[in-house]
């Protein structure tokens, strides 16, 4: 799980993977707007086929609180 | 007059929607341009709720058409504002700087159209999937906050993305471009910059002189570095805040020009030192003319257009 997810983060936010770990912030760390975070939930939801409804993107802020996310909705 | 699927959706003649644009729209703009046949939008921008309440108020009082509020998603009484605009029973709301899933329930039970601003095909599939009504597909040729992609390609892009209307705003000043967004797929146009300097724009005098005395080049991008990007027309402080931009200044240092600087603009009449917000349009744009003459103008234009063949 966390490799994939690192592995979509990177492709995502074009960084390295050695740049993402679970606790890395999407934004203060990656320097995601809010723009890149939006393709980053809808590449979420197409890996994961779950949906993400848009008031929950607000908790997606690290790699670790995706995961976590995820588990919650039955997915690990 | 052909009407598109935007004038039932919002009941109005004209799908022509007024930009919702921070401090300069107000009652005063908004009603004028729903009186027009268009729709008129209030901007809540920062303000506190109460503000919005009496902006709400006093466009009814000047006309009886539909018109909406702009909701800046990142403003500090976003919340108070979404409960405000549900109590009142605006009829439209278009929302900016992010994302208005958790508002949407709340507005749906009011009966409100919801309208999100989107500047990517990723939020325009999420805001059509959480139950917008329509989304504005906002070009980075738009004054303001803007985004990266321009109206020509991120139009017809959004519009193969989704399956409600879409309206185009960013660069849209008369009948030619509204021709133009209507071949690109789009049901309305959003315009900003051209009622900027409409007769019952309360801008100051100076705000609109300079507009009008711009060409095409004379608006710029500023706070890229920072991942806010803003167009406003060039004097002293984008001059300012490039060159600091340039030389790594930091966040507070590049915010302190800023800071009050869209009022300078607006109520001082500040052209140096305000933030001149207009879209690259301003070019373009010759005259100062009533909102019925502008969407009017508008209108025949682009009827004359589309029913040209070649």
């Amino acid at each position: 799980m966390l490799e994939k997810l690192i592995e979509i983060v990177a492709e995502q936010l074009h960084v390295e993977e050695s740049e993402v770990k679970p606790e890395t912030d999407f934004k203060a760390d990656l320097r995601a707007d809010s723009l890149d975070l939006f393709e980053l939930v809808m590449a979420l939801e197409e890996e994961y086929d779950v949906e993400i409804p848009t008031e929950d993107l607000e908790k997606l802020t690290t790699v670790q609180a995706v995961i976590e996310y995820l588990k919650q909705k039955g997915i690990e | 007059m052909k009407k598109t699927e935007i004038c039932d959706l919002f009941g109005i003649k004209y799908p022509v929607i007024q930009g919702g644009m921070a401090w300069v729209a107000e009652h005063n703009l908004a009603a004028a341009v729903s009186n027009a046949g268009g729709l008129g939008i209030i901007a809540a921008a920062n303000a506190p709720c109460e503000y919005v309440r009496d902006e709400i108020r006093k466009t009814r009082e000047m006309t009886d058409r539909p018109f909406g509020v702009n909701i800046m998603l990142l403003s500090p009484h976003a919340e108070a504002v979404a409960r405000v605009v549900a109590e009142e029973k605006v009829p439209v709301v278009t929302t900016g700087a992010g994302n208005p899933g958790i508002y949407m329930r709340q507005w749906k039970e009011a009966g409100i159209r919801v309208v999100p601003v989107v500047a990517s095909v990723a939020l325009a599939k999420l805001m059509q999937r959480a139950g917008a009504d329509a989304v504005v597909a906002e070009g980075c040729e738009s004054g303001g906050h803007i985004g990266e992609s321009t109206t020509m390609t991120l139009v017809p892009q959004v519009v193969d993305a989704v399956s409600i209307p879409v309206i185009a705003a960013g660069g849209i000043a008369d009948g030619r471009g509204f021709a133009a967004a209507r071949m690109l797929g789009a049901q309305a146009v959003q315009i900003g910059t051209r009622f900027v300097v409409s007769k019952e724009c309360i801008v100051h005098p100076r705000y609109k002189q300079q507009i009008l005395r711009a060409k095409d080049i004379d608006s710029v991008v500023t706070g890229r570095s920072g991942g806010h990007p803003v167009r406003a027309l060039r004097n002293k402080m984008t001059r300012e805040y490039l060159r600091r931009e340039q030389n790594g200044y930091s966040f507070e240092e590049l915010e302190s020009l800023t800071v009050g600087a869209l009022r300078k603009a607006v109520v001082d009449g500040d052209v140096d030192y305000g933030t001149l917000m207009a879209g690259q349009i301003a070019g373009m744009i010759e005259e100062e003319s009533t909102c019925r003459e502008i969407i009017e103008g508008i209108m025949t234009e682009a009827e004359h257009l589309l029913n040209q063949t070649w």
